[in-house]
């Protein structure tokens, strides 16, 4: 589904990401974890295009996708969020999602017009669906900006959804969440993996990624050291070192 | 009488005026290039009625277009920039028109009379409505059923997704590109559209003062255009239209008993207005509640 | 192209780059407060020329020697600097960059009226130091009035660059504009730094408006406009946030300028200044001396 190859990203002297490789298969929930500063909101950066990556490709279902500009990816089928949230904070809750509206496949579904001066019913339902699916739909006509904190977390996944992603990138979904919050958020995760979306999650909450991913992989200075099953992760030494420091070692 | 009337009249204009950069201040971008394409509006209908003798809405049509195409021919190298960036290109642009019409000469004989722009004298004697025997009255009508159309098609597409695409990228350009919008389009998109109402707007201002030049499309008429929107807010176009009401129906007429004093009142209410209601007159807040008061609980309503 | 008109060509680019001093300075000032803020103060240049005027009114008050009004005009500028700052920035959401344009754009109104009010919006005469000095360099004459005032532009530059990057002052002011959050944490007052800003570049500003006075040899409310545009143009072809840019920039606007209206005459110099901004918008954005773009 996607593959990174090579991946790397400088800032000046600093390398973000360095040389990284990464596959994530269609249908596959994968962990992208890493102490702080080492790489991962950079990478989710250089998917979506934010900005161009200094050497490296990335692909999207085989097709090279390096140099399309950020809406073009959307359209293909990439959603995120945003770990500090940035929703559309004067517009409705409701109008949230139909801005976001913007995948291929609503391209098909109705004519120029239609998508930009109406909505189709398909897609109002679609909204409504989504809304539901966050248990915002009483929220529907509240500006987005005055939502409570756990409400806005709600909201951004379920502008990332509105968009009909094929892959959905989360960076740092669980940030600020109360222990009941993260619970709701594994169960949404666990849903959403039956309709075959692929999400690659970043994650500082060590007990969703282990929770919920098939696979984990771990950066640390702009590198991935370690790449596998959850079990396997928590197991490894080096990923250890690189959270604790080495004197730290359990 | 007539006093009324010619004060509608300026009203209708500069809302108008004030309408088109609301189109651009909702992308979020501020332009100070709104003067500009008044300007080419004004002189590009002026002379296709005097010197062409066109009927004036064809004329009007025109000045619309070109307005639109320079707009969008400026937005796409202005819009790369942002911010004050955006805001020194755009005054450098609406200067650029100015200077443009300052040394512009476009002259034809008409009996002993010469007739047409002439450079910094400007541009005399735009006699379509007295020679085709337009009272007054029936100007300001004109006007207004032209403005009227526009804030109807304005507010209509605030109602639309095209509105709430053009505020998204207001709020937050990475947020919106991370939802699949086009940003430079949609910009470039609002400024096409913000260029031709003020097309239409310097249009109707060519013909109702009849004589039109140079230094009354200055930097002063830009930060008008942007000032009735953002006093008013932004959140629908009735704010533009109550800020320009205010500001040329009470500012400037209402108080001409106060003589000079009226431009220092003008600049500190500015600093003012800002102090107190930094969104703006009606803000998102504001209409929200409007809406409440006059349709409550609609639950089905669209967006 | 013959040797008297190449003389004349360079003789009026050099007249040029002279005054460009002033439009360096102005160009300074904006910049400055971007740089600091990440806002656009519209005041400035009517700031400046306001802080010149305010000078003559009090220099018609007292018997002072005519080489005060710059001091004078330097230490209004500070003063109008700071209300400047308290009126339109203090009381106004930051994140709100609309209100701020707005407001400083009714200070630009205000403080224009106000010099209206205050002179009948007649033109005054400014003290002109130096106009009878007149300086040959080769086939060149340098007017003594002009080198005075670009003189004075240099000092107070690298006055100014000595203030930034060498004194804890200008440290301060540089964190606070690259890390405005992390400076507050670290115990340096956001809001004091602000304030200092404006009471620097409103001295800069009074210097400039007493500069331009000066040059000219009158002052006038009509300048305001016409210079808070060559201002900003100045900052953007610079580079925001610069201040070499600014100079830079400030000379070579100078100097074209002049150029300009010696080969095509007054009314059309502006013209083609606006079309090399429209230049450099399109082929370096960034202006002469851009900034790295960071990550974020």
């Amino acid at each position: 589904m996607l593959e990174l190859s090579g991946l790397s990203k400088h800032f000046g002297g600093v390398r973000a990401v360095d040389g990284v490789n990464l596959k994530v298969g269609r249908g596959d929930i994968v962990g992208l974890i890493g102490p702080n500063g080492s790489g991962k909101s950079t990478i989710v950066n250089l998917i979506c295009g934010l900005f161009p990556p200094t050497a490296g490709n990335v692909l999207l279902a085989g097709k090279d996708i390096t140099s399309l500009p950020t809406h073009i990816r959307v359209g293909m089928g990439i959603a995120r969020t945003f770990q500090n949230i940035r929703l559309f904070g004067q517009l409705s809750v409701w109008q949230n999602l139909w801005v976001a509206q913007n995948s291929d496949q609503h391209r098909k579904d109705g004519s120029f017009l239609k998508r930009w001066l109406g909505a189709p019913g398909a897609a109002r339902a679609e909204i409504d669906r989504t809304l539901e699916f966050f248990n915002l739909e009483k929220k529907r006509d509240e500006l987005a900006a005055n939502l409570s904190f756990g409400e806005q977390r709600r909201l951004e996944m379920a502008r990332a959804l509105a968009a009909n992603p094929s892959l959905l990138l989360l960076d740092e979904p669980a940030a600020g969440m109360n222990a009941e919050e993260i619970e709701q958020l594994d169960e949404r995760i666990r849903t959403l993996r039956k309709t075959g979306i692929t999400i690659l999650l970043i994650e500082h909450h060590m007990e969703l990624v282990m929770a919920v991913t098939d696979r984990v992989a771990v950066l640390n200075f702009g590198q991935k050291i370690a790449d596998g099953g959850p079990a396997e992760i928590q197991a490894n030494p080096q990923v250890r070192e690189a959270y604790l420091g080495s004197s730290n070692v359990k | 009488m007539d006093f009324y009337l010619g004060l509608i009249q300026i009203i209708g204009v500069h809302t108008l005026l004030g309408l088109s950069a609301y189109c651009v201040l909702q992308t979020g971008q501020v332009s100070l290039a709104q003067a500009g394409f008044f300007a080419i509006g004004a002189y590009v209908a002026g002379m296709l009625t005097v010197l062409g003798h066109w009927p004036l809405i064809p004329a009007l049509i025109v000045a619309a277009v070109l307005g639109g195409a320079t707009a969008c021919a400026v937005g796409f190298p202005a819009l790369r920039v942002k911010g004050l960036m955006l805001v020194v290109a755009t005054t450098a642009f609406g200067e650029a028109v100015r200077l443009f019409f300052f040394n512009f000469n476009y002259q034809l004989e008409r009996g002993e009379l010469k007739i047409g722009p002439h450079g910094g004298e400007g541009f005399r004697q735009i006699r379509y409505f007295p020679e085709n025997g337009w009272s007054t009255l029936e100007v300001a009508i004109f006007i207004w059923v032209i403005v009227v159309i526009v804030m109807a098609a304005l507010w209509w597409m605030d109602r639309t997704r095209a509105g709430a695409v053009l505020r998204a990228v207001g709020q937050d350009e990475f947020a919106s590109q991370s939802s699949g919008i086009n940003i430079t389009a949609v910009k470039v998109t609002a400024m096409t559209v913000g260029g031709v109402i003020a097309g239409i707007g310097g249009g109707l201002f060519a013909h109702y003062t009849t004589h039109i030049e140079h230094v009354q499309f200055g930097v002063a008429l830009a930060s008008f255009a942007i000032a009735y929107p953002i006093l008013g807010g932004l959140s629908n176009v009735f704010g533009t239209l109550i800020a320009v009401i205010f500001i040329q129906g009470f500012l400037i007429e209402g108080l001409r008993f106060m003589g000079d004093w009226r431009n220092l009142l003008f600049g500190g209410l500015i600093v003012l207005a800002m102090n107190v209601r930094p969104r703006g007159l009606i803000d998102e807040n504001t209409s929200a509640l409007f809406k409440r008061a006059l349709w409550p609980r609609k639950d089905r309503a669209g967006a | 192209m013959d040797y008297l008109d190449f003389i004349d060509t360079i003789q009026s680019i050099a007249d040029g780059v002279l005054f460009g001093a002033t439009y360096a300075l102005l160009g300074i000032g904006f910049t400055l407060i971007f740089g600091v803020m990440h806002k656009i103060n519209l005041s400035y240049a009517a700031a400046s020329i306001g802080a010149a005027y305010a000078s003559l009114l009090i220099l018609a008050g007292f018997k002072v020697p005519p080489a005060f009004v710059f001091v004078l005009s330097a230490l209004c500028g500070g003063v109008i600097g700071g209300l400047v700052y308290w009126i339109g920035f203090k009381f106004i959401p930051l994140n709100n960059p609309l209100a701020t344009l707005m407001s400083t754009l009714g200070l630009l109104l205000l403080i224009d009226e106000i010099v209206v009010h205050t002179t009948q919006g007649v033109p005054l005469a400014y003290p002109v130091l130096f106009s009878d000095v007149i300086i040959p360099a080769g086939p060149f004459n340098l007017r003594g009035d002009l080198i005075f005032v670009f003189m004075l532009g240099c000092i107070c530059m690298v006055l100014l660059l000595l203030l930034i990057y060498r004194t804890r002052l200008g440290i301060a002011t540089r964190a606070v504009s690259q890390q405005p959050v992390a400076s507050a944490l670290c115990g340096i007052s956001t809001t004091r730094v602000n304030i200092l800003t404006f009471v620097i570049t409103g001295v800069l500003g009074g210097i400039a408006g007493a500069m331009i006075g000066a040059a000219i040899g009158m002052l006038s409310p009509l300048l305001a406009l016409p210079l808070t545009v060559k201002g900003l143009i100045v900052c953007v072809i610079g580079g925001l946030g610069s201040i070499p840019g600014a100079i830079l920039a400030g000379l070579l606007v100078g100097g074209l300028e002049n150029l300009f209206q010696f080969w095509r005459g007054v009314s059309e110099r502006d013209l083609y200044i606006m079309l090399l901004l429209f230049i450099f918008l399109v082929f370096r954005p960034g202006g002469l001396f851009a900034t790295a773009p960071g990550r974020d």
